[in-house]
């Protein structure tokens, strides 16, 4: 059976096909300001690396923000439960995954899960977007770097900064006056990384981050940061190969049950 | 009026009329009364009501009366003793996220949009406090506490001094005074005083409203689609202004109808049974309730100031002395009441505890209003306890704005799927 999922989030929209235990493909654009339109592209790109037609995919639920603009699909699930079905499906070789931690473009998320893998409980970030995949866009704009370099500078760091604003727009502020203090990019980094990390944290604990935990979302990829978050969490994290379509892939086990 | 003493440090009233955004205020109840027009099946008896918040009649038809009008906040400014002074009460607590930004003028940002919204209105010269001669204004929050220093600008306010810890000796040794001196207010506002049969009147007749919502509000616990929640909180707030005998008749009509209908069999819960606590929930600010509709299920219950909690408790009439009335009326205000400016959270969480149970609800809805601090405080001992009840509780740390609808409705879908 071949079922597809879309998870169209705000920053980025990725598609997944998967046909029974396989994925046969995966997809990322840029969200943009059509979101239908790049999920249609999205899919379409998907089903042409996976050679195959649209006519043959099964069943196609969609998940994340914009999951209600796509109108040529199933059904739409929340990225919350899309994000518990993929871990399951994933697994994780340290035994049973009980808690995710997924850090996308405009939210964090923990989500505690039972023994069956079912969502038990779940705490997300109120609109704010600091410590967001966002947030770490401005933050990597004002030091002038990429985003997947922040990860890379902060492992250099030697000298530990304490980034107070928990706010979007005052970190920015303050990581201005860091840099007029001088203060290396590296070391600007690594804060900005732990006092993500401990918001996270706060987060885990009011929820409880029973092990073993998965690290999921955009911001999974960057190395740096897993290791800030390890080290603040004090436990050794599950980062699934492919993080950030563990919410498409999720979508895509959803449609496997038809309804 | 101010006293000398008072008026020694004077700030001008800051007057700000804006058409455009009188016009947005308008706009926004009208578009509310629209969408709960086209909800299926709705009672015949419920336009009424939409009037209050859509027209200005209600304010015209005071003027004309040449009654006094008693601007109030909270739940804590005692309607009986308003009542039988023969003036009308009209509650100003707002739900409007247009008057915001006029009262972020004069106001500080970081307060909760409650206090900022209503205070909007006497900026602009416009809604219900331009109907109004005094307002009374309980201490309940810290918000509410120095929002009398800035409404004083423009009307004559008497600050009700509302105890913080419940007790009984307190309740005889301060709060009665306090009652009491209310009253001599409004006395002395109406140059005559208030009579033992007046004030029996007034308790009568609020005891018939809550006999009357009681009795609506547990037919609609069979059968809870009778009335959205949207629409039970409208006709709960539409009685913040309409004229209280009329309200009593009209919502007769609208009892007698929903008995009526309840025979259909057509308005059983649809989804997932809710529960709403927190922060009062205020027209046109309805759009958490608006979500969960679309999300197929159904609010069955809520203890908000602004909602259930409002009409559900009297003073009992049954005292035949001012003097014991007016106890009752003290007593009223302070035990029944479980809003957070008091000390201790505990009879909010029983009475939690016993609407989730009646209602037989599979969840409750924490509204976290951003910038309510005491609403914030009490949340971690209301989720603990709901939850080792294995009643799945989900906050929702929001404002008036709408510009969150999509993340309120990706938490709520997410935590209908989570109670499956
Ligand atoms: S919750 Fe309490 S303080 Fe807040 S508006 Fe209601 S009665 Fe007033
Ligand atoms: S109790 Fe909270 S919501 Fe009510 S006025 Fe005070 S701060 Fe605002």
């Amino acid at each position: 059976m071949i079922t597809a999922g879309i998870d169209i989030g705000s920053v980025a929209t990725k598609a997944v096909i998967l046909s029974g235990h396989f994925i046969l493909a995966t997809e990322v654009m840029p969200s943009g300001s059509q979101p239908k339109l790049t999920a249609e592209r999205a899919l379409a790109k998907s089903l042409q690396t996976a050679k195959m037609e649209r006519n043959q995919l099964e069943y196609l639920v969609s998940t994340g923000y914009g999951r209600r603009v796509v109108d040529f699909g199933d059904k739409n699930i929340t990225e919350i439960s899309a994000c518990a079905q993929g871990i399951r499906f994933l697994k994780a070789p340290m035994g049973q995954i009980m808690t995710v931690i997924d850090l996308g473009g405009q939210d964090i998320k923990v989500i505690s899960l039972d023994e069956r893998g079912e969502v038990r409980d779940f705490v997300m970030n109120d609109k704010c977007a600091a410590g967001t995949g966002r947030f770490m866009e401005v933050i990597a704009r004002a030091l002038e770097l990429r985003l997947e370099e922040l990860g890379t500078y902060s492992k250099l760091s030697k000298k530990r900064i304490d980034i107070n604003a928990t706010c979007t727009v005052f970190a920015e502020s303050e990581v201005v006056s860091l840099l007029a203090q001088d203060v290396g990019k590296e070391d600007i980094i690594a804060g900005i990384h732990r006092s993500i990390a401990e918001r996270i944290a706060t987060m885990g604990k009011k929820i409880g981050l029973k092990e073993v935990v998965a690290f999921t979302g955009g911001g999974a990829k960057n190395k740096g940061f897993c290791q800030i978050l390890e080290e603040e969490l004090g436990l050794t994290l599950h980062i699934p190969k492919i993080p950030q379509f563990v919410n498409a892939l999720g979508a895509a086990v959803a449609a496997k049950a038809k309804k | 009026m101010k006293t000398d003493f008072e008026k020694r440090y004077q700030r001008a009233p800051l007057h700000r009329p804006a058409e455009k955004v009188s016009a947005r205020v308008r706009a926004a109840s009208e578009d509310l009364a629209a969408r709960l027009h086209k909800q299926p099946d709705r009672l015949v008896s419920l336009p009424y009501y939409e009037e209050l918040f859509t027209t200005e009649k209600r304010k015209k038809e005071l003027q004309i009366l040449n009654r006094k009008v008693v601007g109030t906040y909270c739940y804590f400014a005692p309607e009986e003793l308003i009542y039988a002074s023969g003036d009308v009460p009209i509650r100003l607590c707002s739900g409007h996220s247009d008057t915001i930004t006029t009262a972020e003028e004069l106001l500080p940002r970081d307060i909760c949009p409650l206090v900022k919204s209503s205070f909007g209105f006497p900026i602009l010269g416009d809604g219900w406090i331009d109907a109004c001669d005094v307002i009374a204004l309980p201490t309940s929050c810290d918000a509410k506490t120095k929002l009398g220093e800035y409404l004083a600008d423009y009307l004559p306010v008497w600050m009700i001094n509302l105890p913080k810890i419940k007790n009984y000796d307190g309740l005889k040794e301060y709060w009665l005074k306090e009652i009491k001196l209310f009253l001599h207010k409004l006395e002395e506002l109406n140059g005559k005083k208030v009579k033992a049969p007046e004030l029996k009147n007034a308790l009568q007749l609020l005891k018939r409203r809550a006999e009357l919502y009681r009795a609506m509000y547990e037919l609609r616990l069979a059968h809870p689609l009778l009335l959205s929640h949207q629409d039970l909180l409208m006709v709960v707030q539409s009685s913040f202004y309409d004229d209280l005998p009329r309200w009593i008749n009209q919502t007769e009509l609208l009892y007698n109808e929903m008995k009526k209908a309840s025979a259909t069999g057509k308005y059983a819960a649809k989804g997932k049974r809710l529960m709403i606590t927190g922060a009062p929930i205020i027209w046109p600010n309805f759009k958490i309730l608006n979500i969960i509709t679309e999300l197929g299920s159904t609010v069955v219950a809520d203890d908000m100031c602004a909602g259930h909690q409002r009409l559900w408790d009297y003073a009992e009439p049954d005292e035949w002395t001012l003097e014991g009335m007016l106890e009752a009326v003290a007593a009223r205000y302070i035990f029944p009441s479980v809003c957070p400016c008091f000390t201790t959270s505990y009879d909010r969480i029983d009475k939690i505890l016993h609407l989730a149970r009646e209602a037989k609800v599979d969840g409750v809805i924490y509204h976290d209003l951003r910038l309510c601090q005491i609403f914030d405080m009490e949340k971690d001992l209301v989720v603990k306890v709901l939850k080792e009840n294995q009643i799945p509780v989900i906050t929702l740390h929001t404002d008036y704005g709408q510009e969150d609808v999509e993340q309120l409705r990706t938490r709520i879908e997410a935590f209908l799927e989570m109670i499956l």
